[in-house]
């Protein structure tokens, strides 16, 4: 029973439109055993998603034959609903696969499309949202969710259809650190439980929990195997634009100088072997001590800030339009809602802290703790309801001043891309130039600057092409350029790098880290650790709408990681290896930190 | 820009009202709605306004989340109290003052036309407070299911309802979103006569736009995997079924307080 093949596919070709040279699969074979867990890796555009689409009968393959469950869906298309009750699919949009406003009742769509009993519904919304976590929210509204919770409850709305094979088209690519990790731990539960998962993903650290791992290019199997036998092969996995996992990264980096470790995903297994290695040449321990504070404490302070906050504070149940003086009216609907019981939670409180000029300061937090709160009122989009917000020493309550701040930040939102809007890529990155009042001459050389940075093309045919016939990477980019041709000293980036692929995610720090040096002040809100660790001069840690901390990186993952949401790679594993008892010289935080450390503990 | 909307008023607490089938309570809030037309002396007023305010005090609502429900009528409700007032002629004369005269006619429309969509505003607001959006679309589906047999899709209908309600907040959500980024990029989204309005609009609705066509297609994408295929054959989570005692019980002081307001009409 265990190795009984149950989707079986066969030289499968798809393409979307008629055009030869435009197949997202070409030439597919493979097989999914029952009651394994595969994970399905490969950049933008390399077919992941069709791949899934095919093995739940959303598409039918062009070419080749699939065989689902031993339902051939071309043949036999009378019996789609047969394949897609067994293969319950989950989607990447959180947002676009509910259709109802309660949580129980969402869960209940599939069953109820499937002609289930009543009662049989009720049982299985039960069995459902017990098995994601979410019964105690089983008549919240969706919207009032966050990301992760939302995904937990369509998880929730496909185990209700009692599915044999659960296909994950990347769930977790929207969502914060913990989401994902609900994510990981749901997917794993479910796969002791018996049933089958085809999971799409761009993190390699999901795909070492796999049993398989299959990686795409350009619609072709490239890699196929366990996970050690995929990540072993490290060059292939590169050239398809993929990332290694962390600790095969490290145990490549240090092949010369500690060769022979074993080339695993296992963090106690690899620290255990280069423990013992590390333990003949060095007594590091005793010296073990952490580095003072350095890079981002030297900034200059004296009035050299680009923002500040002091003690600015913000909620929603009274906020006051930033385009208006708040009239005779609105303060006494203002003192009104006072005296009212409060009616949203307070999104900030108290929040006070300095953008050095210069400097990239992370913004972060878990969801919720107002992040995207704070940047709004940086950008001078949202005014404090008390406290002040500076914007290069300018009130952003002062309205004659508002243009001038406006002409000096620069704000990329989350999923910058979706407020593309104009004919040509020309014409949405000339947007923002073009309001500033700017001769149309400088407009062009703004433009096509912009373009540059980002990385994109100026050559006449592509700044003509509609932006909208882009793909998702590069229309993040145009949108990116949109504001980087404002050419502000000061940028907010919010999420820059979400739902990008590996390769994108590399690119856009690059981009970030260009930046830097061209001498902008930057504000970065982000999930990753790592990426904090290696980009940022400052911290800025938020919890439920306060500070909760403000330092260095260095100085903050070392004295006071109880206040983040994580810690980086680089540290997790330096601790992993103190604890098989080689303490290293002083902690690191990134990828090149650790190499160095371990290498300059061995010669030492 | 503070768009914030929810779909739905509904506030969550155990009462006789909140348990009524959604059907009943549907039909009860229409009926009672109609009947306040009828209402056009002290009488018909006191019965209708005793039916109201028992309603509400059986739905355990806070008087203060019932009002706020109605508070955007308001002002509309005064002013046309107002011209009721003024611009009856009917009766004789109670006040004058100059060209102004107050009729008693007009007293009573302007006190009875309030009042009369004050208990219909206040019965509307009560059954939303009361009932989950889900649970109204449901009761009506199944209100209107006999329609199906003319060809009217009723199900689709009211799956639609559904959807468009599940994504008001999503798009006005969104529609913020943009708003900000574009006022970032210094879009100026004051009016300045109408067609620098339109023109300024666009970098503001073509992204919603195509925000709304990417929503519809993975939704459509979404309910396909979920194996939905029309109206035909679903089943419901829903189980409604009519509690005698109760929602009989309900049906019947509604019945009641029909005959008296018939009563009175005809009698009085």
């Amino acid at each position: 029973m265990e190795n009984e093949p149950i989707i079986e596919l066969e030289n499968v070709r798809f393409s979307y439109s008629d055009q030869p040279g435009d197949e997202a699969l070409r030439g597919i074979s493979l097989s999914i055993e029952a009651g394994t867990y595969t994970c399905v890796l490969g950049g933008n555009g390399s077919g992941k998603s069709t791949l899934v689409q095919i093995m739940n009968a959303l598409v039918a393959p062009t070419e080749g034959s699939a065989r689902i469950f031993g339902i051939d869906p071309v043949a036999e298309p009378e019996r789609l609903i047969e394949i897609r009750r067994q293969a319950a699919m989950v989607f990447q949009h959180v947002d676009d696969q509910m259709v109802t406003s309660i949580v129980a009742d969402d869960v209940a769509f599939g069953p109820e499309n499937l002609g289930v009993p009543q009662r049989e519904i009720v049982r299985r919304v039960d069995e459902a949202l017990a098995a994601v976590d979410m019964a105690a929210l089983a008549q919240a509204d969706p919207a009032d969710l966050s990301g992760g919770q939302r995904q937990r409850v369509a998880i929730a709305g496909a185990l209700a259809m009692q599915p044999r094979v659960l296909l994950l088209d990347e769930p977790a690519a929207m969502l914060d650190a913990p989401g994902r990790a609900a994510i990981q731990r749901i997917a794993a539960d479910l796969v002791a439980r018996g049933i089958t998962i085809v999971h799409v993903t761009h993190f390699m650290d999901d795909a070492l929990r796999a049993d398989r791992v299959i990686a795409l290019d350009q619609g072709r199997v490239a890699l196929d195997g366990t996970p050690g036998d995929v990540f072993s092969q490290r060059d292939a996995i590169r050239a398809l634009g993929l990332e290694l996992p962390f600790t095969i990264q490290l145990v490549e980096r240090l092949s010369d100088a500690v060769p022979g470790l074993p080339v695993t995903a296992d963090a106690e297994e690899l620290a255990g072997a280069l423990a013992s290695r590390l333990a003949t040449t060095t007594t590091v321990a005793a010296t073990a001590e952490t580095v003072p504070a350095a890079a981002g404490s030297s900034v200059a302070r004296n009035g050299n800030d680009a923002v500040t906050f002091e003690r600015a504070t913000f909620s929603y149940a009274d906020e006051h339009d930033p385009r208006r003086r708040p009239g005779l009216f609105a303060r006494l609907r203002g003192r009104a809602s006072r005296t009212a019981a409060p009616r949203g939670p307070l999104a900030l409180a108290n929040v006070s802290f300095a953008l050095p000029r210069g400097s990239l300061t992370a913004l972060i937090g878990r969801t919720g703790s107002g992040k995207s709160t704070t940047v709004e009122l940086a950008c001078a989009l949202k005014v404090p309801n008390a406290g002040t917000v500076r914007v290069n020493g300018i009130d952003t309550t002062d309205l004659e001043r508002r243009s001038a701040i406006r002409s000096s930040i620069g704000y990329v939102g989350q999923f910058p891309e979706r407020q593309l809007f104009a004919a040509t890529v020309f014409e949405d990155v000339a947007f923002g130039p073009r309001n500033l009042g700017l001769t149309e001459a400088e407009v062009e050389q703004r433009v096509l600057r912009a373009l540059d940075a980002v990385g994109l093309p100026t050559a006449p045919d592509f700044i003509a092409r509609s932006p909208f016939a882009l793909s998702g990477g590069q229309q993040r980019n145009v949108a990116i350029a949109g504001v980087l041709a404002m050419e502000t000293p000061l940028l907010v980036l919010d999420e820059p790098m979400a739902g990008l692929d590996p390769r994108g995610r590399a690119r856009m720090k690059e981009l970030i880290g260009s930046l830097k040096t061209n001498g902008s002040t930057i504000l970065l809100v982000t999930h990753s650790m790592d990426d904090v660790a290696e980009l940022a001069d400052r911290v800025v840690a938020l919890d439920h709408g306060a500070v909760a901390a403000i330092g260095t990186p260095r100085d903050l993952f070392l004295n006071n990681s109880d206040l983040l949401p994580g810690i980086p790679d680089a540290l997790a594993f330096s601790r992993v290896l103190a604890s098989q008892g080689a303490q290293l010289a002083s902690e690191p935080l990134t990828l090149d930190e650790l190499v160095e450390e371990v290498l300059h503990g061995r010669t030492r | 820009m503070g768009v914030r909307v929810s779909a739905g008023s509904y506030y969550s607490v155990a009462s006789p009202i909140h348990a009524l089938d959604p059907r009943v309570k549907l039909l009860i809030a229409i009926f009672f709605m109609v009947s306040c037309l009828f209402v056009d002396d002290i009488a018909t007023l006191a019965v209708a306004g005793a039916f109201c305010i028992g309603a509400i005090l059986a739905a355990r609502v806070p008087l203060g989340r019932l009002l706020a429900q109605i508070r955007p009528v308001i002002a509309f409700l005064l002013l046309t109290s107002l011209l009721n007032l003024f611009f009856v002629h009917t009766g004789e004369v109670v006040v004058a003052l100059g060209p102004l005269a107050l009729h008693s006619g007009g007293i009573a429309a302007a006190a009875f036309y309030t009042m009369r969509f004050l208990l219909l505003l206040l019965m509307g607001s009560l059954l939303m407070l009361t009932t989950q959006a889900m649970a109204l679309t449901d009761a009506a589906e199944r209100l209107l299911s006999p329609l199906t047999r003319l060809g009217l899709p009723v199900g689709e209908l009211c799956l639609v309802l559904s959807i468009a309600l599940r994504f008001v907040p999503t798009l006005a959500r969104e529609a913020q979103h943009i708003a900000v980024a574009q006022t970032a990029r210094g879009a100026a989204l004051e009016g300045k006569g109408a067609l620098a309005y339109a023109r300024a609009c666009v970098p503001l609705v073509v992204p919603l736009f195509a925000s709304a066509l990417r929503h519809a297609e993975h939704l459509a994408r979404a309910m396909d995997a979920r194996c939905y295929t029309g109206g035909t054959g679903r089943t419901h989570y829903h189980a409604l079924r009519l509690d005698i005692r109760h929602d009989g019980a309900a049906a019947a002081l509604f019945a009641t307080y029909l005959i008296m307001l018939a009563a009175l009409k005809f009698i009085g």
